[in-house]
């Protein structure tokens, strides 16, 4: 059993990592991928895959790729999404992941 | 020479100020009294600078650049860098002397801290000292120790910089009394399938190692079973290194609760002076 999912980031949870970091820091961005989420992960060299768990704001998959825990729940609150389906998908991302 | 004049640790967590009605009132009220007689504690003290041992949640920090340890040496410091975070906007004071002393001395020492003269500081320094009334009142030095993003200092290592941080803070010259306070932990998993699920074993036999005084056990139990903890319970670096400040005087627990629905084991407790 480890507290963490990777022992150093891979190549795409850091992308990950970069696009939800600069989303909550960087002066103008959250109000970009608002105002066009798909244009706003343009700039990043991030999978159909990745951009579409990003865009859907689907925690599970976001857990399972790796992202920092830290900054996924960080996302989390930022983009306001509901405790209770936060917390749902994760232990969703639990079964999986064991099973 | 300065005197410690108390040396404390509290865990923080954004909930308590994002999410305050998560939990029943009277437990709230309970931790919330908790966090104030702390404060009033440090107060009493009349510390002329607080060093407070915490870690930057990735704001300050990103995988661009991420220090193992850094030592802020700010005249000021703005927080909370989280723009969601149920907080007012402010600047705390810093001691930007102490600071820059302690990068100083620390580097002499064969210890190797990042400096920082910009840190916005997040809800890890800010809610215990919010909570306990103080914010705003101390000048601060914020060490902050890496405690989110593996690989990561090992604990052996932070108990040991908190020995030599408290022998440097007694041969400091400049003010004559300091507080220490450490904060983070202690059992506790953030965004993972296990959030929610505090080790109230883990909690208790790490408390029970502090107040025996067994560094060496308290070290290898952090190292053997923090994974059992969650990562959120990697934060007790900061706790062994207020263990290696304290210098084998014994811990005393003024609070402990498992609150689920804030997901972490909430501690709080001091060393005293010396």
């Amino acid at each position: 059993m480890s507290n963490w999912r990777q022992s150093m980031p891979t190549g795409e949870a850091y992308w990950l990592d970069k696009v939800l970091y600069e989303l909550h820091h960087k002066p103008d961005d959250l109000e970009q991928f608002r105002k066009d989420a798909n244009a706003y992960l343009e700039r990043y060299p991030l999978t159909a895959k990745m951009k579409a768990a990003i865009v859907e704001n689907d925690v599970a998959a976001l857990y399972l790729s790796g992202v920092n825990p830290y900054l996924l729940r960080a996302h989390c609150i930022g983009m306001r999404i509901p405790e209770a389906l936060s917390l749902a998908a994760l232990r969703r991302a639990g079964e999986t992941s064991n099973g | 020479m300065a005197e410690i004049v108390g040396i404390f640790a509290a865990s923080h967590t954004p909930v308590m100020l994002q999410f305050p009605d998560a939990i029943p009132a009277r437990d709230r009220e309970e931790v919330f009294a908790a966090f104030r007689a702390i404060g009033k504690d440090i107060a009493t003290a009349r510390p002329q600078a607080l060093v407070i041992l915490s870690d930057d949640h990735l704001h300050n920090f990103f995988l661009s650049n991420l220090p193992a340890i850094c030592v802020g040496a700010a005249e000021q410091y703005p927080t909370p860098v989280e723009h969601w975070l149920k907080a007012e906007k402010r600047v705390l004071p810093g001691d930007a002397n102490l600071g820059a002393y302690l990068l100083t001395k620390a580097l002499e020492s064969d210890f190797d801290p990042a400096l920082s003269m910009e840190l916005t500081l997040d809800h890890g320094v800010l809610t215990p000292l919010e909570l306990a009334g103080v914010a705003q009142d101390i000048p601060l030095v914020p060490i902050l120790f890496n405690c989110v993003q593996p690989p990561l200092p090992t604990m052996r290592r932070c108990y040991r910089f908190g020995k030599w941080l408290g022998k440097a803070l007694r041969a400091y010259e400049r003010v004559e009394r300091i507080a220490v306070i450490a904060t983070g932990g202690i059992s506790h998993d953030i965004a993972t399938p296990r959030m929610g699920m505090v080790n109230e074993k883990f909690d208790r036999e790490l408390l029970r190692l502090l107040e025996a005084a067994d560094a060496d056990g308290a070290v290898r139990f952090a190292t053997d079973h923090v994974s059992e903890a969650g990562n959120g319970a990697e934060e007790i670096r900061m706790w062994l290194a207020a263990m290696g400040c304290a210098d084998a005087r014994p811990f005393r627990i003024r609070y402990y609760r498992a609150v689920h629905d804030w997901y972490t084991g909430i501690a709080l407790g001091t060393w005293g002076a010396g």
